[in-house]
């Protein structure tokens, strides 16, 4: 099983989808909220060098933005 | 003949997928083709004007006209159309890596957030620059950012940001502020955690790795140099009119789609809705958006009930000796 986890903010539309789409394939993850969890928040921006959310680190693969084409790919989803 | 249906809704926000929802109750075979899923309305944080709601995520609200227009049958789609081509009253429609053909166009395409415009902009995109406040805002807790815009959609972001943020510097061009009185008046309450700089505007974006200050047009207390941690820009946005224009569709002085009252183009079986459209002017809402889409849709079934079968008959000559 892969190891994901998300970096979110409450209000970000990117970060709901997302999670729709992790709860479409049945994706297990880890959610950090960066707007109340500072230290999160560093990691996050440790990982991927901007501050932009979502964060999504899949077994170390960072990606930021909601790239539903990278995430199957990454994921093995089939489309 | 390619995948085919009676009106394909190129978008999916407020206008498409209310759209979607009367096209699908008027019986037709309906393809709504994403793109941006719930487009400006799902980014737009917290929404107090929709009628029948007192206070609704815009995301969420985009979530249940999704699921309502589902519930009709409505098939869709999440893919970036790339081209258009009609022959007579049938369209040929390229997204992703299929082709599908429809009887009528409905462009709910929206427009595109406008940037700034200077150097380093792109470069300092998610590293302090930013386009959309209800996702980023958040991220700048205890931290100072700058918003840039005069208008209601940059005074909500400052009032989420707000929630989050030390201090906020509200950049505005013009004289004053055009927002709603109730948005306004809550940015009023925020006191000093906001300062409003008139007839100001952002000339340099510094920074290498990350934003390090503002080079504004006027003086802040005596230094052209504003020290922030973000930007936010929200100063509206470009119609995406492309695609329609490829199509031979009229714009507008304003490079908007032009559109009759019951949003229909100067192009037959063509119909557009919602921010593609300067139909209502400035006064652009989820409410005008909605409404746009349910007319453009009934002026799409009146199209379909005189057209609906020529689709074959125009593009695929062919097919009607079989008839005969």
């Amino acid at each position: 099983m892969r190891n994901v986890t998300i970096y979110t903010t409450p209000t970000c539309v990117y970060c709901k989808r997302t999670k729709a789409f992790f709860g479409e394939h049945n994706v297990h993850y880890q959610e950090k909220d960066v707007a109340s969890d500072s230290a999160a928040r560093e990691e996050m921006i440790k990982k991927s060098e901007q501050m932009g959310v979502p964060v999504i680190d899949i077994d170390g693969t960072i990606i930021v933005g909601f790239d539903q084409p990278r995430l199957a790919e990454l994921l093995d989803i089939k489309a | 003949m390619e995948d085919l249906h009676d009106l394909v809704i190129i978008g999916s926000g407020a206008a498409g997928l209310a759209a979607g929802i009367y096209a699908g109750r008027y019986g037709m075979g309906v393809l709504i083709i994403g793109g941006e899923f719930g487009g400006e309305t799902a980014k737009a944080g917290n929404i107090e004007n929709y009628p029948g709601f007192a206070s609704v995520d815009g995301y969420e609200l985009m979530d249940a006209m999704k699921k309502q227009s589902e519930a009709l049958g409505i098939r869709m789609i999440d893919a970036k159309v790339t081209a258009i081509s009609r022959e007579g009253h049938c369209f040929t429609i390229e997204a992703g890596d299929k082709t599908y053909e429809a009887n009528a166009i409905l462009f709910a395409i929206g427009a595109e957030r406008r940037r700034l415009g200077l150097s380093n902009e792109n470069e300092l995109t998610g590293k302090g620059v930013h386009y959309c406040v209800t996702c980023d805002g958040p991220v700048y807790g205890g931290k100072t950012i700058a918003m840039v815009g005069g208008g209601d959609a940059s005074v909500k972001g400052v009032n989420l940001a707000a929630e989050y943020v030390q201090k906020i510097f509200l950049i505005v061009r013009g004289k004053e502020v055009i927002a709603e009185p109730i948005n306004f008046e809550r940015m009023k309450k925020l006191g000093d955690k906001v300062e409003v700089l008139l007839e100001t505007s952002v000339k340099e974006i510094v920074g290498t790795q990350k934003l390090e200050k503002l080079i504004l047009s006027k003086p802040y207390k005596g230094s052209s140099e504003l020290v922030v941690d973000g930007l936010f820009v929200e100063i509206g946005a470009q119609p995406n009119v492309e695609l329609a224009k490829s199509l031979g569709v009229e714009l507008d002085e304003s490079g908007y789609v032009k559109v009759d009252t019951m949003m229909r183009t100067n192009v037959d079986g063509v119909f557009a809705a919602g921010d593609v459209t300067n139909h209502f002017g400035r006064f652009k809402q989820d409410i005008t958006a909605a409404a746009q889409g349910a007319v453009a849709a009934t002026s799409a079934y009146e199209d379909h009930k005189v057209h609906g079968d020529l689709c074959v008959l125009h593009a695929r000559p062919e097919s009607v000796s079989l008839h005969v």
